[in-house]
């Protein structure tokens, strides 16, 4: 087995730039009824704003971002085999500590993330101290995110996703791992706790923690636990979030699961539809976040001249609603330790006995007061201390690799 | 009470059409799965091939298009004024049959639509004979549709539509009205019968005929007959086809009617974006319709050249339904005769004992072999058939507005 490791620099062609600049001069917008607010979508102040930054200031910049990019995360590719889908040429950011046995760490993003999503808790993560342990750490670019390439083939679903994450990490020397993911990359560590655990994957971290609703007959005495005793003051303010998310926030994936392709001719054509679809999500999505229009637009270039294209990336709701219609809901239990952190304004925010009841090897848990769905971006601090409790001197997850304290 | 017309003829400017071919030189593609047929949304060689037609042919030859429009539908646009939204300056098409006492009847579209679904459907309807009732007919263009102003406020629901449409009516001399609505023009044209019936309009019919789901307290035997007895193999195809719709086809439906703002920067900015989005409907809700490419790429046009923006006229979903589709089948009683014609590709195929509890005045049922959702554009003499069928000389609604027989 060959290695193919090569190392990647974002370097965005001056066609692609002069492309991109030609159809942000050209766009059109549409109007807005008085008083919108954000009730009917990001907001069209917010959009014509950043709109005119790209233009005007940020896009003729743009070799700025990248070098900073570039300097802040060291990239790779190396080519994967996929069982039934070929050799795919993945993108990853790879940053070993100075602690030789620090503890390797995979780290998932999800949709509309990045490996960008890896920028702020990096140095945290891979830091040197007595008092916290140090990682090395891996950020895949997920196949059609960012500049991995994507499938060509129907059917890449979360069994797909998990085996590549799991044969990068091998690839790279790290046969015992633990992981982090929110979104998609909360499903697809699930998956590798389940495929690949407890053998390679030791131990796993969620900032979007998931549960089984209550249900007569699947779980009679959670919904007869959940009937007679109240919610807490936070638990029902979770499951108005939840709900808000489930009624207000999930056309995006209703679309994005049935008809991406058409969906797709949009993202790929017009950079301020790619921007309205992702800024909303960026906005609703996190806890007052104060986005500067450069992270913005940085967030955004990357999936603008994504390699596979910005319609690539919204296939895995299709292929994940469609093989596993359950998808995030079910089959949550895995034979490894998992920690949860817990982030007000994440999307999904269950009653904590839910939670428990559908993860039996919950070992560490953490309640944050403020923070959103992009915890890593939001609350780089927060997320690393809880990754630092966890997997620390004295923490349930210590020494989990073998060898790799992190000290 | 009624003023003169003020003739219109849709006359894109020069400006339009030149920012039109511009954008369309700069349309970038996305990729597409290997054999997604049109499981995954519009297949890619269809939009590509569409696309290019558009810029190399239908484009330069607009003006032509333009002129057989304004040649075949006489236009025209009026004020109206709307309880809390002031005025709308609506356009409509507006053609009197030679027969001075022609049925008047309004024929309102609803989305993908547009005023352009009479086209084939008004000279049989105008069209004098001893054999079948003539009709006076007016198609109004929605407010936020074709060449119609949009509200510039909020809250511009199901009422303001009807209100709209029944002061067109008025404002032309049409005191008694019948009228013919699909889609949309379902749901406004059933809120026209309960508000302006029977004072002003006398009987309605619908291609898109609607009923929920038997409920227990509400029709115990209806209920009771859901479970009991078998549904024939017809109605199973057309139950199989409504959840099709609601599993697969409700994507556009869940965006438009939860972040409509989000969705309308990419059909503003982008052609092939709107392109997309458009042909996925004209295919799907279709009975395989053979859609020349002059025919979509003039239906998506009236959307990309349309007064208020192609972004406005998705508003509607918001505002009247708001997220769930079942506000579409709930309160359904009018107070006059209603007819109803069933296609069997239509979205929403109800058993037909659900459509008669539901619909207590229904007088008229017509059934057919073929045909889909644009019953007006796809089988235009089978739907102006119905309605000589229902209004003519021993139909159930012959004579319902009074001295205007049609003959």
């Amino acid at each position: 087995m060959s290695d193919t490791e090569a190392p990647f620099r974002i370097s965005i062609s001056d066609n692609e730039l002069e492309s991109l600049k030609q159809k942000l001069a050209l766009t059109r917008f549409p109007d807005e009824l008085e008083d919108a607010g954000r009730d009917y979508g990001a907001p069209l102040a917010d959009i014509q704003r950043l709109t005119n930054y790209w233009k005007d200031t940020y896009l003729s910049k743009w070799k700025e971002h990248e070098a900073k990019l570039n300097e802040d995360l060291p990239q790779f590719t190396r080519d994967i085999e996929v069982d039934g889908f070929g050799t795919l040429n993945i993108h990853y950011v790879h940053k070993k500590s100075t602690v030789v046995d620090a503890v390797p760490l995979l780290f998932v993003h999800g949709w509309p993330g990045s490996f960008l999503e890896a920028r702020k808790i990096l140095p945290l993560l891979v830091e040197n101290s007595p008092e916290h342990p140090s990682f090395h750490v891996v950020a895949v670019s997920l196949p059609g995110y960012g500049f991995s390439e994507a499938p060509k083939k129907k059917g890449f679903g979360s069994t797909q996703y998990a085996e590549v994450g799991h044969k990068l990490m091998l690839a790279l020397g790290y046969n015992e791992y633990v992981t982090q993911g929110g979104d998609w990359g909360a499903l697809i560590t699930r998956r590798i706790a389940q495929l690949y655990g407890p053998k390679h994957s030791k131990a796993w971290h969620t900032n979007m923690p998931l549960g089984e609703a209550p249900h007569p007959t699947r779980r009679p005495w959670l919904l007869l636990t959940y009937l007679l005793f109240k919610l807490s003051p936070k638990e029902k303010a979770g499951l108005e979030r939840t709900q808000w998310f489930q009624e207000k926030g999930i056309g995006y994936f209703k679309e994005q699961s049935t008809q991406p392709q058409t969906l797709g001719y949009s993202l790929a054509d017009s950079p301020v539809g790619l921007l309205g679809w992702i800024y909303e999500k960026l906005v609703n999505w996190t806890d007052e976040y104060p986005w500067t229009d450069d992270e913005v637009l940085t967030w955004i270039s990357i999936y603008w001249f994504s390699r596979a294209g910005p319609a690539a990336s919204v296939r895995i709701y299709y292929e994940v609603n469609n093989l596993t219609p359950e998808g995030f809901a079910r089959n949550i239990e895995t034979p490894i330790p998992v920690g949860h952190s817990y982030f007000p304004k994440e999307l999904a925010i269950l009653p904590r006995s839910w939670i428990k009841a559908a993860n039996p090897t919950l070992v560490f848990e953490s309640e944050h007061e403020g923070g959103g769905h992009f915890a890593a971006y939001e609350r780089p601090e927060a997320l690393v201390g809880d990754l630092r409790k966890m997997f620390g001197k004295g923490g349930p997850a210590f020494g989990v690799v073998p060898g790799k304290t992190g000290f | 009470m009624s003023d003169a017309e003020t003739p219109f003829s849709i006359a894109v400017p020069d400006d339009q059409l030149e920012l039109l071919k511009q954008k369309l030189e700069l349309t970038r593609f996305p990729d597409e799965l290997e054999d997604a047929g049109r499981d995954y949304g519009a297949p890619l060689a269809d939009i590509q091939r569409l696309t290019k037609y558009w810029k190399d042919v239908h484009l330069p030859k607009w003006r032509e298009h333009e002129a057989k429009l304004n040649e075949e539908l006489p236009q025209f646009t009026r004020d109206i004024e709307v309880d809390g939204f002031g005025t709308l300056n609506i356009h409509y098409v507006h053609q009197k049959s030679t027969v001075v006492d022609a049925v008047p009847l309004l024929f309102v579209h609803g989305w993908p639509g547009s005023f352009v679904e009479v086209r084939k459907i008004l000279p049989l309807l105008v069209e004098a004979s001893p054999d079948h009732p003539s009709f006076h007919v007016v198609a109004i263009g929605l407010p936020s549709y074709g060449f119609s102003q949009g509200p510039s406020k909020k809250g511009f629901k199901c009422e303001q539509y009807a209100e709209v449409s029944n002061k067109l009516m008025l404002s032309l001399g049409y005191n008694e009205y019948v009228t013919q609505g699909g889609d949309w023009g379902a749901l406004i044209t059933k809120r026209i019968a309960q508000l302006y019936g029977p004072k002003h309009s006398k009987a309605w019919h619908t291609n898109m005929p609607l009923a929920g789901p038997p409920q227990l307290t509400q029709s115990p035997l209806l209920f009771l007959s859901h479970h009991l007895f078998k549904y024939s193999p017809k109605e199973r195809a057309g139950i199989d086809r409504t959840n099709w719709f609601e599993e697969k086809g409700s994507g556009y439906f869940k965006e438009q009617s939860t972040q409509p703002q989000t969705l309308g920067y990419s059909l503003a900015d982008s052609p092939v974006g709107l392109l997309g989005w458009i042909y996925e409907k004209l295919v799907n809700w279709t009975d395989e319709y053979p859609w020349t490419e002059d025919e979509v790429l003039t239906w998506v046009s009236i959307y990309w050249f349309s007064r208020a923006g192609p972004a406005a006229s998705i508003r509607i979903y918001y505002e009247i339904l708001q997220g769930s589709l079942q506000g579409v089948s709930q309160n359904m009683a009018t107070p006059i005769p209603l007819g109803h014609s069933y296609f069997p590709k239509e979205i929403a195929i109800h058993p037909r004992r659900w459509l008669k509890a539901a619909n207590p005045t229904l007088i008229f049922e017509s059934e057919h072999e073929s045909g889909g959702h644009f019953a007006a554009y796809e089988r235009p003499e089978a739907l102006v058939g119905d309605l000589r069928k229902m209004f003519g000389r021993g139909g159930p609604a012959f004579g319902v507005v009074p001295g205007k027989t049609g003959f």
